[in-house]
């Protein structure tokens, strides 16, 4: 089994657990100082607030430390984001969330030109989860960063901009436009949408495909680049190794797995669309094992996503490798959610007696020869 | 204390007086800038997340259901045809919440009732509450029915368990000293809307498909009487009655030669579609439906596409909409 050989490049700071054999690239691409991610100006003085500030009178308790590099500057001050189409641009909900404490938002999907999406009806629950099949409505990228690049600059939470497309073309001129443009903190390629005709799933569930479109959007940005991965293949892990070769940051695991539902008529299925994603508890357990796939055949960051609720969950794919988790379909029930966790989160570390999540990740995978690997852990010896 | 009270007593008697002076303002505005094609403002973020308690639970006809729920949080400036967001004590099994119009607005004693009919495993999860249980709401959400202030004749159409959509307005229409008739459409008389649920001033007409009780025939039969009478229109019901009832609101004019409202102020003057003055300027106001995710725009499910071709969230450009904003026929 060939690995790929990529490793995310930490803080900087003196790595002292590393395996041998993994080699330090791209070292030169991360500036000394971190990129605003946090928003031009007002990122500047915000980390020295949040040190001194709440640690000092409120909590004589230890500072958790939850911060976590995806790969190229893209530092999250928790592992705790938002998923693609579940929280539409970060401002819908309003005073309901406090955006700011989540470890970022992704951004409902992002096409080069706008999008009126599938016909109605396009959501559906079903047992333990949902269907939708909302098709990448979407106003167009241009679009997008006239009515929020601005609003997403002035926010301390990373916005990463879910990107989707038909072609190559398609992806590559999205990610060049979405480029140097303020507010924008990265990428995440929709490679795997089940939902739309052209240009949805193809690119996910072949390797070379995949390496293709990756390939591209990577030569096409700077910005860092998740790719997210679908769960309807027959095995994922090639695939994935073929993105991290290509010059991913980070993996997305997994997006809605296809499917249907019959109308109350039995007349014909219940969606517009036919066809579906499923999303929420319900695909859990899938979710768990292509993690747990992919993050032990690659060394960059994996974030995990499928039906988190709650507390145990989170831990659960931390376990299996996971640096940080997305929080999706859970958001509809209860909006306040995703802000919860960090806090149990880090509750969870002080019981154990941890300085930082770091030591929960990768438990449950298979012994090897060094310690679990921290991948896209910040370091800070 | 004191000043809860006094804040309490007041929605009642500002509603009123609130309206003449709104129409005084959007006039002024209008005039000094070119803006008025600018997009139709949004609903003021005054969405809440709040505890509700039912204080009371009632099976009004087979398999509907009447719940009240005191949540003061909520209610403060609900307006008829917004709905609340209500989440199932059963997360493992039932990942969204429900969405249901108000179907009654007590801002003074802080209550709401929602009306819905036991379709699946989330009706029946309501059904079980008890008073004193306590469920979570999210609201108030979606746009409301946006009554001209020179209406005087009110004229609903509800169609089945519709009736739970515009049942708010006709309390505040009636408050604010409106004539309302409600036309009322049913399966059979055992689905009938009880009139004892409604205000006394309501002229209340029913038909029925079987003819058991009332008109027999549809409910949009009963329409063209009333169409003179009526100043606005607003309607809640399956999507079939909703499309004949715009497509008589769209032939009005033609048929019957009267005066819409507003012609004369503001003629010439382009109004945004979907703004609160192009609805208030509607003949007909429906409100629609549609499977909903998160009920704030953010997942885009519940779409219904605008004769633009532009699909609008049923969330948040809606539930209310003019019936000449909607592309009835098709759409994608």
């Amino acid at each position: 089994m060939v690995k790929a050989r990529r490793r995310v490049v930490t803080n900087g700071g003196a790595p002292t657990k590393r395996r041998p054999t993994v080699r330090r690239i791209k070292s030169a691409i991360l500036p000394a100082t971190r990129r605003a991610v946090h928003g031009n100006g007002a990122g500047g003085p915000a980390p020295a607030e949040r040190r001194t500030g709440p640690a000092a009178p409120t909590s004589p308790e230890r500072e958790i430390d939850l911060a976590v590099d995806l790969g190229r500057g893209l530092r999250l001050e928790n592992p705790i984001l938002v998923a693609s189409g579940t929280f539409g641009y970060g401002v819908e909900y309003g005073d309901v969330v406090d955006v700011q404490r989540l470890g970022a938002i992704c951004c409902k999907g992002t096409t080069l030109r706008s999008r009126v999406g599938n016909p109605t009806p396009r959501v559906t629950e079903t047992p333990g989860g949902m269907l939708n099949s909302i098709g990448l409505q979407n106003p167009g990228v241009d679009a997008v960063i006239d009515k929020y690049a601005a609003t997403w600059s002035g926010w301390r939470v990373p916005v990463i901009v879910n990107v989707a497309g038909e072609s190559i073309a398609d992806f590559t001129e999205v990610a060049r436009r979405l480029d140097g443009q303020p507010g924008i903190a990265g990428i995440e390629l929709n490679i795997s949408c089940p939902n739309v005709g052209k240009g949805g799933i193809q690119f996910a569930i072949d390797a070379e495909a995949a390496a293709a479109v990756t390939a591209a959007v990577r030569r096409a940005t700077d910005l860092p680049l998740l790719v997210k991965l679908s769960p309807n293949v027959a095995d994922v892990r090639p695939i994935a190794r073929a993105i991290a070769d290509a010059g991913a940051d980070a993996l997305t695991a997994i997006n809605t797995l296809s499917g249907i539902a019959v109308a109350p008529s039995r007349a014909r299925p219940l969606l517009g669309n036919v066809y579906g994603g499923l999303s929420g508890p319900a695909i859990k357990p899938v979710a768990l094992r292509i993690v747990y796939e992919v993050s032990q055949v690659v060394d960059i960051p994996v974030v995990a996503i499928g039906g988190v609720t709650e507390l145990a969950d989170v831990l659960d794919y931390l376990a299996v490798g996971a640096v940080a988790v997305q929080v999706g379909t859970a958001i509809f029930a209860d909006p306040t959610l995703p802000a919860r966790l960090v806090d149990e989160l880090a509750a969870e570390c002080r019981l154990r007696g941890l300085d930082g999540y770091r030591p929960l990740i990768g438990t449950a995978l298979p012994k090897r020869a060094g310690p679990p690997s921290a991948k896209g852990v910040e370091y800070r010896p | 204390m004191q000043r809860t009270t006094l804040r309490r007593t007041t929605p009642a008697t500002t509603a009123t007086t609130a309206e003449p002076r709104a129409r005084h303002v959007t006039t002024r505005t209008r005039d000094p800038s070119p803006s008025s094609a600018r997009a139709p403002t949004l609903p003021p973020s005054s969405m809440r997340l709040a505890g509700a308690e039912l204080i009371d639970s009632r099976e009004i006809l087979p398999g509907q259901w009447l719940q009240a729920f005191h949540a003061p949080e909520l209610v403060a400036g609900a307006r008829a045809g917004q709905f609340v967001h209500v989440r199932t004590g059963d997360y493992s099994g039932l990942v969204l919440r429900r969405p249901f119009s108000f179907n009654t607005i007590d801002p003074i004693a802080g209550t709401l009732t929602i009306h819905f009919r036991t379709i699946g495993r989330g009706t029946e999860w309501f059904t079980r509450l008890r008073p004193g249980d306590r469920v979570d709401m999210l609201g108030p959400l979606g746009r409301p029915f946006e009554v001209d202030p020179r209406t005087r004749h009110v004229l609903l159409v509800a169609g089945g368990l519709g009736i739970a959509g515009v049942r708010a307005l006709a309390d505040e229409a009636i408050r604010d000293g409106r004539q309302v008739t409600l036309l009322f459409g049913a399966a059979r008389a055992s689905e009938v809307y009880p009139s004892s649920l409604l205000p006394d001033e309501v002229e209340y007409v029913v038909a029925t498909d079987d003819g058991s009780v009332g008109h027999h025939g549809f409910v949009t039969d009963l329409v063209p009487d009333y169409e003179a009478w009526a100043d606005q229109a607003f309607a809640c019901g399956p999507q079939p009655m909703l499309r004949a009832l715009a497509g008589l609101a769209a032939s009005r004019r033609s048929r019957l030669g009267v005066a819409s409202l507003g012609r004369k102020r503001g003629a010439g003057r382009p109004i945004p579609a979907g703004s609160p003055q192009a609805r208030r300027r509607a003949f007909l106001q429906v409100s629609m439906e549609q499977n909903m995710g998160c009920a704030v725009g953010a997942c885009l499910g519940c779409v219904v596409m605008d004769t633009k071709g532009v699909p609008q969230r049923v969330c948040r450009e809606g539930p209310v909409f003019a019936s000449d904003e909607i592309a009835w026929e098709g759409g994608w």
